[in-house]
């Protein structure tokens, strides 16, 4: 038995072509293939072209592969009969399309004028910089003008955003936001049997039905191409069927048997996602040919025989006997289609192969973090007049608060998103607890009764789920700001940022963004409260994702003026902004004394904004010793500093970075020159991915040659009650390792 | 056998070097000029006998589309005797010779579609006209501004002039006589070779706009006759959508044929394309009259980068080798 299963594949459909029985009465093309049935005969006919395109495609992948001209063998081989669901859907139905999807692109370019699909899958195999949709950074199926983000997913992480683009559909319409798609528009995506157990799919699934049974409408079709197998794990026999086909706000459709009877199961499913609004599991039976991709050896875990007995089922030679037996087509005519498609495909592979590539990391990067910083500072700096203003605040403007309490970083940042939300009509704020509460900690309190229940509400108990909203609103035009009750709850929804959200515009070489501010509340110090969960004080996750800004404010002024530069820098360019608010801080008054109110500050009316790189300077006049620091840090580092220079005489300069990526490493140089050494001041974990080592390796390599040191939080997690300033900074600490700076 | 892409040329490619195409005794020559007389109409082996080039005989549209056509579907002949054509295309006129050469229509059905469509562009379009302009210059890359310029002169002609044929390394625009006087006064002008642009296209009327409508309409009931079939080859169309010999839908063949072709902007950049892209030709063989499209190509070529094309220089190092991607059929 051969082991070349390609050209095994391809002979039997060449074979059976070759000696066809005679077929039945041919058809017109408008002719039905079954009377009364839906796909007619000249429609087969060009699923068929397309799956055949598909499958050249597939083929020579793994032809320029062998000659490293490509890169990427994952193919669609079987699965070619999502060719119905690309054919049905409208180019305005936005479709995330897991990697088999090469016949459902195919179909789909058919309503594009002027589409190259072959050529631009070609393109993309070969990562070469003229791929439309990655410009050369992935394979990938994309395309911004028929609406296909581009899906690096392999783990159906790309679920969640397509549920949360579904629910905007409606909520865009209603808010008056310009989403681009008509108000019958649904979503798709796509995934197969194995990534349906992932905790990932599970929840964009969930969301759907949650979001349906909250009464939003949630027009997505949730294509599940079932193979039977991931990898080389089989999938319990009928497992996909068994699980999803009586789930409460999910319609279940399964599309299985001759191509006539996949094409009105499909039509179906779309009709009813498109009619009720309403989330549809569509369940299309596929299988896989040629293994995982060309990598993979499938002998190691199918015997031969089992092989041949998935060949058998091939749905091109399936489709080829329907189209002939119904008359839809002779044999020859089919024969045409395949050799004049193999022969383009692969004439098309050879030039493609030979177009330019990405040479330079400049040239890879220029998507990944855009900064257009005028742009930026003029939609930071924006207000509303100053007549609608105080006519929304209804003349109680925030700026006018004296009461200590009123002047904190909780109050400045839920001043500062009101102020925001009453002049961006796109800026959604959501999460749990933040409408109805008001937020665990009160930062959101009273701003659902001023914008309204589609503007200001409470999500589902599942950070997932929130990115995932976040991302799909971001898709269609909105600007989201979704919250993260906890730094800790982030860690189990973490590659819908680095994954999925951050690599957007890398990946789509700027043609797709969904710009956000998310607001985590995190970091230490909640005297005594909450334990690890609610004390996390790790951001080396963060700071590890390619792209993102991370912004750390520490009072209630910065905080305010931070959070304008944050949403300039999603609505200007399209960044993902982290926006990490220090609980601990977030109601504290006092500096140094009880009651002084030193860390209270005024509101700073709109008009000035803080944008990433810009720092804050305390006693710049002092040139001993800097101190680098941000958060809680920052407190603990002033407080010392005043020790510092009342008891030893030392007069400590100290910046508050505000920017914890990208690092304002030119501004910490910049100090650090002026003075007689640097003290780095981390209340993160010590190796966790804090500034620390950054910052000093930054200084080190630019030939900084005073000291250095850093203090920093244990490598433990934080306990309860009185054991965390065990492991926490503390101003001890850094008086005693500022002091060592005096000799 | 090379696998070619066939691009047939539109108007503008007869000129007096194109006197005496016409072979004496050819069928399709004799069907012409019986065709011809059906119509009341002087033959074409006599215009083409002539023994001086009259622009104002030679020209007319009713007589130079129909000795295009034929002219075109001779070279298309040899052609397909050279080549295995993969696809055709051609340019706005050409488009309906692609259709009779590929198959969609017979022989007699192409040459009604272009006798009575330039017989009502005659009639029916006699006030505005085409000009060309250049996008490349003379090394054949994207020149900075002009796309601009060409944009600012659109939107400043008070709904007057549009665009008309996108040829890749220029554009036809087109217009009223209002239209075409604002676009000749307000883009700058630009030598290329020895020729000033914009460049006033002698006897064309407004084509691929708006103000054909009447034109489209009095088409579909005049041509509604003409049987529309299944290609034999796929053939690319103006706005470089496919249609295969096996799915094509005749339906909508026809009526991008009479209707959005006629009044819409035409693309033979986008068609070359997508012959490049989607089928990968060889060669690109172009029948004659003339090789109005040669160097149209060319440029299309290095504006896509297409085997490493970036400049004319490219283009003419290409051709001068063994392996050349522009076939002309004529001179």
């Amino acid at each position: 038995m051969s082991t070349n299963r390609v050209a095994v594949v391809e002979a039997a459909l060449d074979a059976w072509l070759a000696a066809a029985p005679p077929g039945g009465a041919g058809l017109e093309p408008d002719q039905a293939l079954e009377p009364g049935g839906a796909l007619s005969a000249r429609k087969a006919l060009e699923l068929f072209e397309d799956q055949v395109a598909s499958r050249a495609l597939d083929v020579a992948a793994r032809e320029l592969k062998r000659t490293n001209r490509s890169f990427y063998t994952i193919g669609s081989a079987g699965h070619e009969n999502n060719a119905v669901v690309g054919a049905l859907l409208r180019l305005d139905d936005p479709c995330f399309l897991h990697y088999r999807s090469g016949a459902f692109m195919q179909a789909r370019s058919r309503h594009l004028a002027g589409a190259t699909p072959v050529w631009d899958t070609l393109l993309s195999l070969c990562a070469s910089s003229e791929d439309p949709i990655t410009g050369g950074r992935h394979k990938v199926w994309g395309s911004r003008a028929m609406w296909v983000p581009p899906q690096t997913s392999t783990i159906a992480s790309h679920l969640p955003k397509a549920s949360g683009l579904a629910t905007s559909i409606a909520l865009a319409r209603r808010l008056g936001v310009d989403s681009g798609l008509p108000a019958d528009a649904i979503v798709c995506c796509s995934f197969g049997d194995a990534s349906a157990n992932h905790a990932a799919a599970l929840a964009g699934i969930n969301a759907a039905r949650y979001a349906k049974r909250k009464g939003a409408p949630t027009p997505i079709l949730f294509l599940c191409e079932d193979n039977g197998i991931g990898i080389s794990v089989e999938t319990p026999r009928d497992w996909i069927r068994a699980n999803f086909s009586s789930q409460p706000h999910l319609a279940y459709f399964r599309a299985e048997g001759e191509l006539d009877q996949v094409f009105e199961s499909v039509k179906h499913a779309i009709d009813h996602c498109r009619t009720q609004r309403a989330p549809v599991f569509l369940h299309l039976e596929t299988v896989r040919l040629w293994g995982h991709a060309g990598s993979d050896v499938e002998t190691t875990y199918h015997s031969l025989e089992e092989i041949a007995a998935i060949e058998a089922r091939d749905p091109l030679l399936r489709n080829a006997k329907r189209l002939v037996e119904t008359g839809a087509a002779d044999a020859a005519t089919l024969a045409a289609i395949v050799a004049d498609t193999r022969q383009r495909v692969l004439a098309a592979a050879e030039e493609a192969s030979r177009r330019p590539h990405l040479e330079t990391r400049e040239a890879v990067m220029a998507p990944l973090a855009p900064c257009d910083e005028p742009a930026t500072r003029r939609d930071a700096e924006n207000s509303l007049p100053a007549e609608a203003r105080a006519k929304f605040w209804a003349g109680a403007l925030p700026e006018a608060v004296k009461t200590p309490t009123k002047r904190t970083l909780a109050a400045h940042i839920n001043s500062a998103l009101a102020d925001e939300m009453s002049r961006r009509p796109e800026m959604l704020l959501f999460g749990e607890d933040v409408a109805k509460k008001g937020g665990v900690y009160g930062v959101t309190m009273g701003l659902q009764k001023r914008f309204g229940v589609a503007r200001v509400f409470d999500s589902l108990l599942d950070e997932t789920s929130i990115l995932g909203l976040a991302q799909g609103a971001a898709h269609i035009g909105f600007l989201p700001v979704p919250e993260i009750q906890y730094l800790a709850y982030l860690h189990n929804a973490l590659d819908q940022l680095r994954g999925e959200a951050c690599s957007l515009s890398f990946f789509s070489n700027r043609q797709f963004q969904n710009p956000m501010v998310v607001r985590i509340q995190g970091l230490a110090y909640q005297k005594g409260f909450g334990g690890h969960f609610h004390n996390d004080n790790s951001v080396g996750a963060l700071r590890d994702i390619p792209g993102l800004v991370l912004a750390v404010p520490a009072r209630g002024d910065d905080g305010a003026r931070m959070l304008r530069g944050a949403l300039g820098m999603a609505k200007t360019n399209g960044r993902v902004v982290c926006f990490l608010e220090p609980i601990a801080l977030y109601h504290e008054k006092d500096l140094y004394e009880d009651g002084d109110n030193r860390w209270t500050s005024d509101y700073p009316p709109p008009g000035s904004a803080l944008l990433p790189g810009e720092v804050g300077v305390y006693h710049p006049e002092h040139r001993d010793l800097l101190i680098v620091s941000y958060a809680n840090g920052l407190r603990l580092s002033l407080r010392a500093a005043r020790i510092l220079q009342e008891k030893y005489g030392l007069r400590a300069r100290v910046i508050d970075l505000r920017w914890l990526a990208p690092l304002p490493l030119e501004a910490v140089r910049e100090h650090a020159a002026q003075c007689g050494g640097v003290l780095v001041v981390d209340e993160c974990r010590a190796s966790g991915g804090g500034i620390a080592d950054a910052i000093v390796a930054d200084l080190a390599e630019g030939g900084y040659l005073r000291r250095m040191r850093s203090v920093r939080a244990a490598d433990s997690y934080v306990p309860l009650g009185a054991a965390t300033a065990a492991v926490l900074v503390q101003e001890a600490q850094i008086v005693a390792a500022a002091k060592e700076f005096q000799a | 056998m090379s696998r070619a892409a066939l691009f047939c040329p539109g108007r503008g490619s007869y000129t007096e070097r194109s006197l005496r195409s016409l072979p004496e005794a050819h069928p399709f020559v004799e069907r012409a000029n019986e065709l011809r007389a059906e119509y009341g109409l002087v033959s074409l082996s006599e215009l083409d006998r002539a023994e001086r080039f009259s622009p104002s005989q030679h020209l007319l549209p009713a007589n130079v589309s129909a000795l295009i056509y034929l002219v075109s579907m001779l070279d298309a002949q040899t052609a397909q005797a050279e080549h295995e054509i993969v696809c055709a295309g051609g340019n706005s006129l050409g488009w309906y010779t692609a259709l009779a050469v590929g198959g969609a229509l017979s022989f007699d059905d192409g040459f009604r579609l272009v006798q009575e469509m330039s017989v009502l562009q005659q009639e029916l379009a006699k006030t505005g006209g085409q000009i060309l302009f250049p996008l490349v210059g003379d090394d054949w890359t994207l020149q900075p501004g002009m796309v601009e310029s060409v944009r600012s002169a659109l939107a400043t002609s008070n709904g007057q002039a549009f665009p008309s044929i996108d040829l890749g390394g220029s554009l036809a625009l087109a217009g009223s006589d209002e239209g075409i006087a604002h676009l000749l006064r307000s883009l700058m002008p630009v030598k290329r070779g020895s020729i000033i642009y914009p460049l006033r296209l002698v006897q064309h009327g407004p084509y691929h706009t708006p103000l054909v409508a009447e034109v489209q309409r009095r088409a579909r009931e005049s041509l509604a006759r003409l049987e529309f079939r299944p290609p034999r080859v796929t053939l690319i169309d103006g706005r470089g959508n496919r249609f295969t010999p096996w799915s094509c839908d005749v339906d909508a063949l026809a009526e991008y044929t009479l209707g959005a072709q006629i009044v819409e902007p035409f693309s033979f950049h986008k068609s070359v394309l997508v012959a490049l892209h989607e089928h990968a030709p060889d060669r690109i063989v172009l029948p004659g009259p003339g090789n109005t499209l040669g160097g149209v190509c060319g440029q299309i070529l290095a504006l896509d980068g297409w085997r490493g094309i970036h400049t004319k220089a490219d283009f003419e190092r290409l051709q001068a080798s063994e392996n050349p991607v522009v076939v002309s059929m004529r001179r």
